[in-house]
């Protein structure tokens, strides 16, 4: 970015919280010691689906080492169920299974001992009498009429269904010169974090509360236990001083941080749950979405796209988290970032024999972007035009912000054409061409892929009541407090844990900013849930736009006061103080300066120095809320959600082997217009760790079960990550289309990597496969299922 | 994730390790690099009352000629195997071969004789001894056993070892002059365990085949000799429309499996792909070095 208008926001200022994760400093639930702390180990069901016929833990109870060991129904005599997304009160979730397995790995007991390991020995003496019933591995054969039903009370195994039209969807359609029409699976696989979940709960019978540290991102986290353990959510400490080891949005952990608090209440001890990797892979409940889609796009003959209709099936696992809401977050930006008029969006959420799914990255924007990339190939292909021409003729114009799609939101500012230019520029696209058609003719299968993405920032989460009307939220609050001490110096606290986004160096930028002292010169401290600061923590790419914003409004608060103390003492008018380089002073430079630490004792220690009706000590909260947000959606679905709208082009370059099926990257170039960079280091990581997500996604990673129910992806070995061997070096150029929502211009970035890079991969693929005569539908895209898809080619 | 409780013992020669397993009745492990049992422990998959490392046992990792053969410590470790001077020169398929397992830090770990065996039928070694014609001797309460290789893997995870069998050491046929040999993967990523694998060693003298064996990993319920192809080739001038022929040949000596990485299909077909690069690649390299032995 040249000649920023600031001195240091969109600087590359060291990321202070480098330091103490290269230096292994970090803090994790593994790294929490607390006197006479005990071990958890929970039992797991070896049957997908099983009645639990009867269970007795009384031998393990015996063995050395241990303390306690229960089984569901202590659960469900002693606590409420855990609290569901969508409105299900005949679907009972404990942290254990109490007359009923629905997934293989789900926890029917649990042990409390002195170590791990001795809780593990007294699993062994548990005695399960089980009654094997028929698993549902696939959604659509859960739908089917006769299929075993998971919850009897509930019914049927679909958790929710709905449909919602915005426009002239079936004019379009007939209006149309040309549909596509296709069928895809985006298959099960999530952010899988290098730290499983984990839980720490101690009863403080000093100060007569709850401690609880957790490896998590779930926002709310005090109000489930508090409903859970029936006990008030102001005598529960959830501790945000604390380093959590990948997340991604998979770790909510409802079920495991209510089996930790519910064991430390039982026991008046101190007590840690921390999975093992069978058990974070098998039945953590951070499985990302498992999607079915059926989706037809209308094109006139030139290619104008004029209408979508999109159809999903998505697989939510045994018991509703927050997962199944994904499926109404891509309303947000329905229509990527295309004009299209109409759109129609129906789906369904059905309960399979699997660990509950969870958020991912984007929130289900990801998949949503893989389906409209695929159908503008598609259109592509059928009308004969080139996929990059197809997509600048739909581009929404730079003139047209800010932009309303059919579902209600307005995008809020964007130059698509310019960031499409600028990836074509940076992949010296003709070159590319010309490379490929020269490979070709040598028999090479050389794929240029491409795709755009929009990234709606800020998390507006109104779109909850869209699945259900009794989730109203019209509120998502981000909080800062900022104080400034007798000394001058200033602390900022925030409310929620490090998941690794180095927050604390933005906060740092923001108060350097306003302030105009040196990043370093900040001090940022994590506050626990009862400190009073609103939080919901780091969701829906917020904290750039949402965080930045609290901070830079109590900072601002701060600085009024203390120019009002400052005129006082000045005796001028504060209208015509102003403070810069440290020093309060007259605007017109005339007389003498306060410096910023005199105000600062004066506000502490100097009352007949203070203004008389003026509150002693720096001290500011300020609640940033969601720009445009603060409705629910209207009766039609429509509504503002998300406030800020990132864009993203990916071209990758890939080489096929059509004897082996084997992807080998070439080159991989990315666009990204985010706003104003906060900081252009953090930006960078979040689109390259993002790119690797979504390469692990398009050709790697996969939850499998086998049609029994039965988990076959429990290990490394068998779940594959990508590693920096399969990660191709990324060439990344950035625009600035400033967020008009936000003071610097910033819009939200966490996501779009993820959003934008398996549509991206899916098409360098096809392409490259595309004179074999292959189509892409899904994902991953393992060598096996490449060259099967040759083999079919070549046959047709 | 805890493994159950269990003894440990690290006895400082082969006849104490021999006596720790026959005392333990078969409920003991022998521990090498441990990169396949820890996770087996960790699981709970395996559950032995005693392991008895061999780590501390000296001479088991020797590399050293003898006789035109080439003698390796089983616990030499994977990363030695690769990089050894001697294993280079006179056994470069078998350096190759190592090359391929796993990651450096497995590597550095992990033992020859380890891996040999745990007898994993995608593992990359035992196809490089395989194709090789190595010989493996190990010592137990009877005395000194040896078994060519062909002879040794009896299933997944299954040897001809018994159970208070230890095996100390492997041997190699030095690399002879117009000899040639390559080997190629597939894996899902680098370091994963083979989809398939194949190792081809053969010598050529005036433009004629007039030796070789190849061994194929991930294909079977062991490492197995493509025998006829072997045969096709055995003899004959190499001609292209024979090469080009023997991944037809290849149907009676596999058996490939499905599992979440690849199709039986998939391995059948890959098998055959690589095999015709390997087997070319094998005859081009004959002079490449030139072999002191």
């Amino acid at each position: 970015m040249a000649n920023p208008p600031y001195k240091w926001i969109s600087q590359r200022v060291r990321v202070r919280e480098d330091r103490r994760f290269l230096t292994g400093q970090g803090r994790y639930v593994g790294d929490i010691r607390l006197a006479g702390m005990l071990e958890v180990a929970v039992l797991a069901s070896p049957y997908a689906h099983a009645l639990i016929k009867s269970i007795d833990v009384e031998d393990a109870i015996k063995q050395p080492g241990v303390v306690l060991a229960i089984t569901g129904a202590d659960l469900a005599r002693d606590t409420d169920p855990i609290p569901q997304f969508l409105d299900l009160p005949r679907v009972r979730w404990y942290s254990l299974a109490t007359d009923r397995v629905r997934f293989a790995g789900e926890g029917v007991a649990a042990v409390v001992a002195t170590s791990r390991a001795a809780a593990e020995d007294a699993l062994d003496f548990i005695k399960v009498e089980y009654e094997p019933l028929p698993a549902l591995a696939d959604p659509e054969a859960a739908m089917a009429p006769g299929a075993p039903v998971l919850h009897p009370d509930h019914g049927s195994n679909i958790a929710w269904q709905g449909a919602w039209t915005w426009g002239d969807v079936d004019g379009d359609f007939r209006r149309a010169d040309r549909v596509v029409k296709t069928r895809l699976r985006w298959s099960r696989h999530s952010g899988v974090p290098l730290e499983t979940f984990g839980t720490v709960a101690a009863w403080n019978s000093r100060l007569e509360l709850l401690d609880v540290w957790a490896s998590h991102q779930a926002p709310a986290l005090s109000a489930q236990i508090s409903t859970v353990l029936r006990f008030p959510s102001n005598r529960i400490r959830i501790h945000a001083d604390l380093d959590v080891g990948g997340s991604y949005g998979a770790k909510r952990g409802q079920k495991q941080i209510a089996l930790t608090t519910y064991l430390a209440m039982r026991t008046r001890r101190p007590l840690r749950y921390l999975e093992d990797r069978l058990e974070n892979m098998a039945a953590g409940d951070g499985h990302g979405p498992d999607r079915v889609f059926d989706a037809e796009l209308a094109l006139s003959r030139t290619g104008e796209c004029l209408s979508l209709r999109l159809h999903t099936v998505d697989d939510v696992g045994a018991y509703v988290g927050r997962g199944p809401l994904q499926i109404a977050k891509c309303i947000t930006a329905i229509v990527g970032p295309y004009r299209i008029g109409s759109v129609r969006y129906s789906g369904l959420a059905v309960m399979t024999n699997k660990t509950n799914q969870n958020p991912y990255r984007g929130f289900g924007q990801s998949p949503h972007n893989f389906v409209l990339e695929r159908l503008m190939d598609m259109a592509a292909t059928e009308l004969g035009l080139d996929r990059v021409e197809i997509r600048r003729r739909n581009l929404i114009p730079p003139e047209a912000f800010p932009y309303l799609i059919p579902s209600g939101s307005r995008y809020d500012s964007g130059d698509y054409p310019a960031v499409l230019d600028k990836a074509l520029a940076l992949a010296a696209y003709p070159n590319l061409l010309r490379f490929q058609a020269e490979a070709r003719s040598q028999g090479r299968c050389i794929g240029i892929g491409i795709a755009a993405c929009i990234e709606p920032s800020g998390a507006n989460t109104a779109f909850f009541a869209l699945m259900n009307p009794k989730h109203k939220t019209s509120l998502v609050p981000e909080g800062a407090r900022v104080g400034v001490d007798s000394r001058g110096k200033i602390t900022v606290a925030i409310g929620f844990a490090s998941t690794g986004q180095s927050h604390e160096t933005m906060v740092s930028q923001v108060i350097a900013e306003v302030m105009d002292i040196a990043p370093e010169e900040v001090a940022v401290i994590r506050a626990d849930s009862l400190a009073g600061i609103p939080s919901v923590p780091p969701t829906g790419s917020r904290m750039s736009l949402m965080l930045s914003g609290a901070v830079l409004g109590a900072a601002q608060k701060i600085l009024a006061k203390m120019k009002r103390i400052a005129a006082h003492n000045l005796g001028v008018d504060p209208e015509t103080v102003e403070y810069a380089g440290g020093v309060f002073r007259r605007k017109d430079g005339s007389g003498a300066g306060l410096a910023f630490a005199e105000v600062a004792l004066i506000a502490h220690t100097r009352k007949h120095q203070m203004p008389p009706d003026m509150e002693g000590g720096l001290s500011e909260l300020y609640v940033m809320e969601v720009p445009g947000g603060g409705h629910l959606p209207d009766v039609a679905g429509r509504m503002q959600s998300y406030p800020a709208y990132t864009f993203s082009v990916h071209i990758p370059v890939v080489e096929v082997n059509p004897r082996t099926g084997e992807v080998r990257f070439l080159d991989y170039f990315a666009a990204h217009d985010c706003g104003t960079p906060i900081h252009p280091d953090i930006v960078e990581g979040m689109v390259y760790g993002g790119i690797a997500q979504g390469i692990g996604a398009a050709l790697f990673e996969k939850f499998v079960y086998a049609e029994d129910g039965q988990f076959l992806s429990s290990t490394f070995m068998d779940y594959l990550l990508p590693s920096a061997n399969e990660i191709p070096p990324i060439k990344m150029v950035e625009h600035v289309t400033p967020g008009p929502h936000h003071p610097f211009g910033a819009k939200g970035t966490a996501e779009g990597g993820y959003l934008t890079a398996p549509a991206a991969v899916a098409s360098a693929v096809e392409d490259a496969l595309s004179p074999l005569g292959v189509r892409v539908t899904e994902l991953p895209m393992t060598p096996a299922l490449l060259l099967a898809l040759i083999g079919n080619g070549r046959r047709r | 994730m805890k493994p159950v409780n269990f003894d440990y013992a690290a006895p400082e020669s082969v006849a104490d390790a021999i006596r720790l397993l026959v005392e333990a009745r078969g409920e003991a492990k022998i521990i090498a690099g441990g990169q396949s049992l820890l996770p087996l422990l960790n699981m709970r998959m395996a559950r032995p009352s005693l392991l008895v490392d061999l780590a501390r046992i000296p001479g088991l990792d020797e590399v050293r000629l003898s006789d035109g053969w080439l003698e390796i410590g089983a616990m030499t470790r994977h990363a030695v195997v690769e990089a050894h001077p001697l294993v280079r020169r006179h056994a470069p398929l078998l350096a190759a071969a190592a090359s391929f397992v796993a990651h450096h830090q497995v590597r550095n770990r992990g033992t020859i004789g380890g891996s040999t065996a745990h007898a994993d039928p995608a593992a990359e070694e035992p196809l490089a001894l395989l194709a090789l014609d190595s010989e493996l001797i190990a010592e137990g309460p009877d005395g000194a056993a040896k078994w060519p290789i062909g002879a040794f893997f009896r299933g997944p995870m299954t040897t001809a070892l018994a159970d208070a069998q230890v095996l100390v050491k492997l041997r190699v046929p030095c690399r002879g002059p117009s000899e040639g040999w390559a080997f190629r993967e597939i894996s899902r990523r680098r370091g994963d365990l083979a989809l398939a694998a194949v190792a081809v060693w053969l010598r050529r003298e005036d433009g004629i085949c007039r030796d070789l064996r190849v061994a194929l990993g991930g294909v079977a319920d062991r490492p197995v000799r493509a025998k006829a192809a072997e045969a096709a080739l055995r003899g004959c001038a190499w001609e292209p429309q024979i090469v080009d022929k023997t991944p037809a040949l290849l149907e009676a000596d596999i058996a490939p499996g499905s599992d979440v990485h690849a199709t039986a299909d998939y391995r059948r077909a890959v098998a055959r792909e690589l095999l015709v690069h390997a087997l070319n690649e094998a005859w081009e390299r004959v002079g490449e070095l030139s072999p002191h032995c």
